[in-house]
């Protein structure tokens, strides 16, 4: 599904936020992608969503060089990924509905059909009550299930969290990951950036090592 | 999600698939009329803004609207004279009245000529002496020191065909001098090209105004509702579903300007009708204040949503381009 290979990313001069990164996330698998702060796991992530394009070596997934996209396609790229974002980038003069159905308005689905899919993915995260709701009303915790729905929303064959569990307590954090297992358990490739080794590794996933902007391990689920 | 997603879903390849043609065009309808509506509800959310946004606009519409106004007034004005264009063929002093006869039948023949008027020495005289109240002076003279003269409508008015009819009716026999009185009408012509011509350049400049105004007010909005930019782009949104809401703005900006600079040109033309047609009356002219016809209206609306669409296009281009999501 995902493959890097011998990517590097520089930002303007000569220091490599990212190097030589080799990697391959098969179809339906669920990644967690740790390191410290700066080690460049927001780098990568905006890597797989276009955001950046990579200074060196190539980023395929699904078998397209997604740097080849012309810019033009690059919209129609981005609505096949689910992405939840870390500031979970709602939107504050919406509902909790509105928000969540701003991908499937993008897309300009016909709104029976797309109410009907905001609900069924409120109520997967466990806030279906809270629809009418403003973003601003909610707890972070709140806050970050909703930014969830809208990325799971379109049923995107892929998903990508950035550090989804940032500020969260244990249980919450817990919950959402558990959130991420149930969609990977129903075919979903999943990849989370956290830098919360305690509870990456209790989950027993594949976890890549970011460190310097270097892949320095890769170990393989328990 | 409680609908279960098929275990093995592919990506549906990474070059992106769009819907079917049909449901992505009523989609794209959806939108539209979407997004007409949202833009038309937040600009009357700040009426205030909104409205000195429009006062703005209709300002620089009504001088170019005004001139071209009173220009098209003048141009009428224009019409009737060329019809009153003529030539005046003055008959050498040995010919008599019977062979002056003579000589306007031989005018009113020729193919360029629609109308030819004899007016004798004598008449010409009278004539004279009563526009000029110069009876007595003239009565002295023994002698009628004026031509024959013929009076001659020409069947084409336009200047150039005009004069070659003058140099052709100059030949006739009998025929001392033919004079047009152009002058003054090509004087006014002059008049009504530079008229136009500075009707355009206003226009211009003032429809640039316009694409300024539109313009900066869209920078604005563009500007407060970044964040929305930003994530609507991150989730996958093109950059003509990005831009249409400012596009609608553009166009409602265009049109509210555009009505308002409507009722102040008719207001005005209310305003100064009754002194104008005053004046007009003392120099013994039928003049009446020019107004906006239908299609005028039709013109200065629809050109007005166009300058305000245009000049939100411009500026939303601008400045997506500096928007990058974080
Ligand atoms: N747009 C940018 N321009 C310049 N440098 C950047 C940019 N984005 C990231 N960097 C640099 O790249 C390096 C990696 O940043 P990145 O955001 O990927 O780290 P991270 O692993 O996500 O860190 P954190 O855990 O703090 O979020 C950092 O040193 C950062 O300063
Ligand atoms: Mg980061």
């Amino acid at each position: 599904m995902i493959e890097f290979e011998h990517v590097g990313k520089r930002y303007g001069g000569r220091f490599e936020a990212l190097s030589n990164i080799d990697f391959r996330v098969r179809r339906g698998e669920m990644v967690f992608l740790t390191g410290h702060s700066g080690a460049g796991k927001s780098s990568l992530l905006r890597l797989l969503m276009r955001l950046e394009r990579p200074s060196r070596g190539r980023v395929l997934v699904a078998g397209h060089d997604i740097d080849r996209l012309h810019v033009s396609q690059v919209p129609y790229y981005r609505r096949q990924i689910g992405v939840v974002f870390q500031d979970h980038q709602l939107l504050f003069d919406r509902s909790v509905f509105d928000n969540v159905a701003l991908p499937l308005t993008i897309q300009g689905m016909e709104p029976h059909e797309a109410a009907r899919r905001v609900r069924a993915a409120l109520d997967k995260v466990g806030l279906l009550y809270r629809e009418k709701a403003l973003p601003i009303e909610l707890s972070t915790g709140e806050q970050q299930r909703v930014g969830i729905a809208r990325a799971v929303v379109n049923k995107p064959a892929l998903l990508l969290a950035d550090e989804p569990t940032g500020n969260l307590d244990p249980q919450l954090s817990t919950d959402i990951m558990t959130l991420f297992e149930d969609f990977n358990r129903i075919g979903t490739t999943v990849m989370v950036a956290s830098h919360d080794l305690a509870l990456i590794t209790r989950l027993r996933h594949r976890i890549l090592r970011l460190r310097e902007g270097r892949l320095v391990a890769d170990e393989e689920a328990a | 999600m409680r609908e279960a997603q098929p275990r093995h879903t592919s990506m549906r390849g990474a070059r992106g698939q769009r819907p079917r043609k049909g449901s992505q065009l009523r989609a794209w309808a959806r939108h539209h009329r979407a997004m007409c509506r949202d833009s038309a509800t937040r600009l009357i959310r700040h009426p205030l803004a909104s409205l000195l946004t429009m006062l703005a606009i209709a300002i620089a519409l009504i001088l170019p609207a005004g001139l071209w106004l009173t220009l098209d007034s003048a141009r009428l004005l224009d019409a009737e004279l060329d019809e009153s264009a003529t030539l005046t063929a003055y008959l050498e002093q040995a010919v008599g009245d019977a062979e002056a006869g003579r000589v306007t039948e031989a005018l009113r023949a020729h193919e360029g000529v629609a109308e030819a008027r004899l007016i004798t020495a004598e008449a010409g005289m009278r004539e004279f002496q009563e526009s000029l109240g110069l009876e007595d002076a003239l009565a002295r003279l023994e002698n009628n020191p004026l031509p024959a003269s013929v009076v001659i409508s020409p069947r084409d008015t336009a200047p150039e065909e005009v004069e070659q009819l003058a140099g052709a009716l100059e030949e006739v026999s009998g025929v001392d001098e033919v004079r047009l009185d152009l002058a003054w009408l090509e004087r006014l012509r002059r008049l009504a090209e530079l008229g136009q011509r500075l009707v355009l350049a206003l226009g211009g400049l003032f429809g640039l105004g316009v694409l300024l105004i539109v313009g900066n007010t869209i920078r604005l909005s563009v500007e407060s509702r970044r964040q929305e930019i930003e994530v609507v782009t991150l989730i996958g949104a093109t950059h003509a579903f990005v831009r249409r809401p400012f596009l609608y703005s553009g166009a409602w900006y265009g049109l509210g300007g555009g009505l308002l600079a409507w009722m102040l040109l008719s207001l005005g033309g209310h305003w100064l009708a009754s002194p104008v047609t005053a004046l007009a009356e003392s120099y013994g002219a039928d003049y009446r204040m020019p107004s906006l016809d239908w299609l005028g209206s039709a013109v200065l609306l629809f050109s007005s949503t166009l300058l305000g669409w245009s000049g939100a296009w411009v500026a939303v281009n601008r400045h997506l381009a500096d928007i990058r999501p974080r």
